[in-house]
C-alpha cells in the first residue's frame, strides 16, 4: 500500500504544467500564483511534499477535485455503491454461468454444451465489452424494447430509495420500495450482462480445465465405482476444484473494475469509473490520484479475502 | 527441424487456418490501405452525414460524413502499429531482465520483482488510463504505456523458466566447461525458456489491440481524426442508442476479428511447441 501511495504521489508530480496555475485559470496574476504556491506547498522539497501527501491520505483526506470542487473522498465515497453493486452482481452472474457452463460441458463430453462452449471460450476473450454493451443496446433496447434506455441507475422521475447500503436493490427492498426496485433492477440487466457476457468466457475456461481434470481423476471413479449419484460426484469434484476458480474470481474482480470504466461510462452509471473518465478528459488529477489509489487499495481487499476464502475450500492450506 | 515442420502440418486445423487468413488480410490492409480505401480516411463530407450502407459508402457513414469503410481499413495501420511495438518493446525489455533476475538471485533482483508486484497490482486498464493521460494522448504515448504494463508479464515468464533451467545438467555442464555466465544465459538457457514467450507474444497482442481500442473509447487514447477502430466505436456510441448500427458495428467487428487471429495464432503456436495442450481444433 506504500508502495501504491509512492507511485500515484509521483505520478501526479510528473504532470506538466503547475497546478497553481490548473486551479487559478490563464487569467491568473503571477502574484496569485505565487501565493498559491506557497500555500499549497509546492516550493517546499519534494519529500517534504511526499511526508505531508502521506500524512493527509492517513487522515482521509485525498485532496479536492478540480472539477467538482468537492473533497475526492468524498466524491469517491458517494459513487461507491453504484459501481460495487454492479461488479457483484456481474460476478455473481459470471461465477453461475461460467461453472454451470464449463460443468455441464464436462459431465456431457462432446455434447452441445461442449461445443458451444468451446466456440464460445475462444470468441469470448476477443471481444471489446463496450461494443457488446453497444450491441445490447441496439438489439434489446432499441428494436426489441425490453430493455429499459441506458441512462443512469434508476428511472429519472423516480427518487432513489433511502440509502441504507448504497445498493438500489437492496435499500429497495428494505424500504418496500417496489416502483425502484423494479427500476434499479431493469437498469442493471444491460450493463451485468454485458460485464457476464465477456468475463464468463475466461471463469469458464478455467473451469473446465480444472474440473475436468478432477472429474476424471481416480477418486472420482472410486466414488462412481461405489455407486454414488451423479450429484455427489459432481459437488466432491466441484469442491476439489475451487481454489484456482477463487484465484480467477479474485483477478476478475480487478479486471471487472477496469470494465466498469467502460461500461458505465455508455450507461451513464454515475460510479466511481464514470468518475475517473470525467477526471481524464477534465484533466482533474486529484480525482485521478484518488482513484487509482481507491482501485489499487480494492484490489488488495479482494487478495486478501481470496486467501481467507482458500482456507475455508481447501483445508490443507494454511494462511 | 523435420520433426518440427512435421508437427506444424499435423497441427495446421481449421482454427489455424482461419487465424493465418485473418492475420494475411490485415498485412493487405496495412500494405495497401491507399489502394483499396475508397475514399480518404480523414477527410470529412457533411454534406453526406450518417449515410447507411450503400454502393457508394459500404459500410456507411460517421457523423462528419467520413466514409467508415475506408476508416476500418487505414485503422489497422494504427492499431496494429500500436499493439505490435508494444508487445515487441515489452518483449525487448523483459525477456533480458527475466533472464537476470532468474539467474541472479540477489536484493537487486527481488527489488525488481516488487516493482513488477506493484504493477501488476492495479488494474491494467485503469493503471493505462492514467498513465497515458498523464503523458498526453499521442499515438507514441499510448504503445509506450502499455509496453512498460506488458514488461512484467514476459520478465516473469521467462524467470519461472529460467528458475527451473539453471538447475540442470547441462547448465553445470556448461559451466564446468569454462562458459561465462552472459554465455550460459544467452546461448544455453534463453533458446530453452522462450517456447511460453513466443506464445505469449501473440495473446499479448491481442490484449493490446483491446486496451488501444477501450482507452480511444472513453477518449483517453488516440484522438479524433486518426482512424483507430475504438474510437470509432466510441464515436457511433450515441447514434447506437438512435438505431444507427453502423458507425460503430463495424469497427467493433474489425476488433473481434483482429483479436480472435491472433489468440488463434497463440492456440496454434501452443499446439505445436507443446503436445500436451488442449486446443480448440
Amino acid at each position: 500500500m506504500f508502495g501504491v501511495m509512492f507511485a500515484t504521489f509521483f505520478l501526479i508530480r510528473l504532470l506538466p504544467g503547475d497546478p497553481a496555475l490548473l486551479l487559478l485559470g490563464n487569467m491568473a496574476t503571477p502574484e496569485a500564483i505565487v501565493s498559491l504556491r506557497e500555500r499549497l506547498g509546492l516550493n517546499d522539497s519534494i519529500w517534504v511534499q511526499f511526508v505531508r501527501y502521506l500524512d493527509n491520505v492517513a487522515h482521509g483526506d485525498l485532496g479536492t477535485s478540480i472539477f467538482t470542487s468537492n473533497p475526492v473522498l468524498q466524491d469517491l465515497l458517494e459513487r461507491a455503491p453504484a459501481t460495487l453493486e454492479l461488479i457483484c452482481w456481474a460476478m455473481l452472474a459470471t461465477v453461475i454461468i461460467g461453472v454451470a457452463v464449463a460443468v455441464t460441458a464436462v459431465v456431457r463430453r462432446g455434447g452441445a454444451v461442449d461445443r458451444a462452449s468451446r466456440i464460445y471460450g475462444l470468441a469470448a476473450g476477443a471481444i471489446p465489452d463496450f461494443w457488446v454493451a453497444l450491441l445490447l443496446i441496439y438489439f434489446l433496447f432499441y428494436l426489441l424494447g425490453v430493455a429499459p434506455a441506458p441512462f443512469g441507475r434508476i428511472d429519472a422521475l423516480l427518487p432513489p430509495p433511502n440509502r441504507i447500503t448504497g445498493f438500489y436493490i437492496i435499500d429497495s427492498l428494505l424500504t418496500g420500495n417496489w416502483d425502484a426496485f423494479i427500476s434499479s433492477a431493469g437498469r442493471l440487466v444491460l450493463p451485468v450482462l454485458t460485464l457476464t457476457i465477456v468475463n464468463a468466457g475466461a471463469l469458464m475456461k478455467l473451469t473446465r480445465t480444472v474440473f475436468g481434470d478432477v472429474y476424471r481423476s481416480d477418486f472420482i471413479r472410486h466414488a462412481r465405482a461405489s455407486g454414488l449419484p451423479e450429484s455427489v460426484i459432481v459437488r466432491s469434484a466441484l469442491r476439489n476444484s475451487l481454489p484456482p476458480i477463487i484465484t480467477l474470481v479474485g483477478f476478475l474482480f480487478g479486471f471487472l473494475l477496469g470494465a466498469a470504466v467502460l461500461v458505465e461510462t455508455l450507461f451513464a452509471w454515475g460510479g466511481l469509473g464514470q468518475y475517473a473518465v470525467q477526471a481524464v478528459v477534465n484533466s482533474d488529477y486529484p480525482a485521478l490520484q484518488g482513484f487509482v489509489l481507491v482501485a489499487a487499495a480494492f484490489i488488495l481487499l479482494v487478495y486478501m479475502t481470496v486467501d481467507i476464502l482458500y482456507e475455508f475450500a481447501d483445508p490443507r492450506i494454511k494462511v | 527441424m523435420k520433426a518440427f515442420f512435421e508437427n506444424v502440418r499435423r497441427h495446421f486445423g481449421l482454427a489455424a487456418g482461419i487465424g493465418f487468413s485473418l492475420l494475411a488480410i490485415q498485412i493487405i490492409a496495412i500494405a495497401l490501405a491507399p489502394y483499396i480505401a475508397p475514399y480518404s480516411p480523414i477527410d470529412a463530407d457533411p454534406l453526406s452525414s450518417l449515410q447507411p450502407p450503400s454502393v457508394a459508402h459500404w459500410f456507411g457513414t460517421d457523423v462528419s460524413g467520413m466514409d467508415i469503410l475506408s476508416r476500418v481499413i487505414y485503422a489497422t495501420r494504427i492499431n496494429l502499429l500500436i499493439s505490435v511495438s508494444s508487445v515487441i518493446a515489452a518483449f525487448i525489455v523483459g525477456v533480458p531482465v527475466g533472464l537476470l533476475i532468474g539467474y541472479y538471485r540477489n536484493i537487486f533482483s527481488n527489488l525488481i520483482m516488487r516493482v513488477f508486484d506493484f504493477i501488476q497490482s492495479f488494474p491494467v486498464f485503469v493503471l493505462g488510463m492514467a498513465l497515458v493521460s498523464v503523458l498526453g494522448q499521442e499515438v507514441w504515448n499510448v504503445a509506450i504505456v502499455l509496453g512498460v504494463l506488458f514488461i512484467p508479464m514476459f520478465a516473469r515468464l521467462i524467470r519461472a523458466e529460467v528458475l527451473s533451467l539453471r538447475e540442470r545438467p547441462f547448465i553445470s555442464a556448461a559451466r564446468c566447461s569454462g562458459a561465462s555466465d552472459l554465455s550460459i544465459m544467452f546461448r544455453h538457457i534463453l533458446p530453452n525458456a522462450l517456447t511460453p514467450v513466443i506464445v505469449q507474444v501473440s495473446i499479448s497482442i491481442g490484449m493490446a489491440i483491446l486496451l488501444t481500442a477501450g482507452l480511444s473509447f472513453i477518449g483517453a487514447g488516440v484522438r479524433m481524426p486518426t482512424p483507430e477502430w475504438g474510437l470509432m466505436v466510441g464515436n457511433g456510441a450515441q447514434q447506437m442508442i438512435l438505431g444507427v448500427w453502423w458507425v460503430a458495428l463495424f469497427p467493433g467487428l474489425a476488433i473481434v476479428f483482429s483479436v480472435l487471429c491472433f489468440a488463434l495464432l497463440g492456440d496454434f503456436a501452443q499446439a505445436v511447441t507443446d503436445p500436451n495442450a488442449e486446443t480448440i481444433s
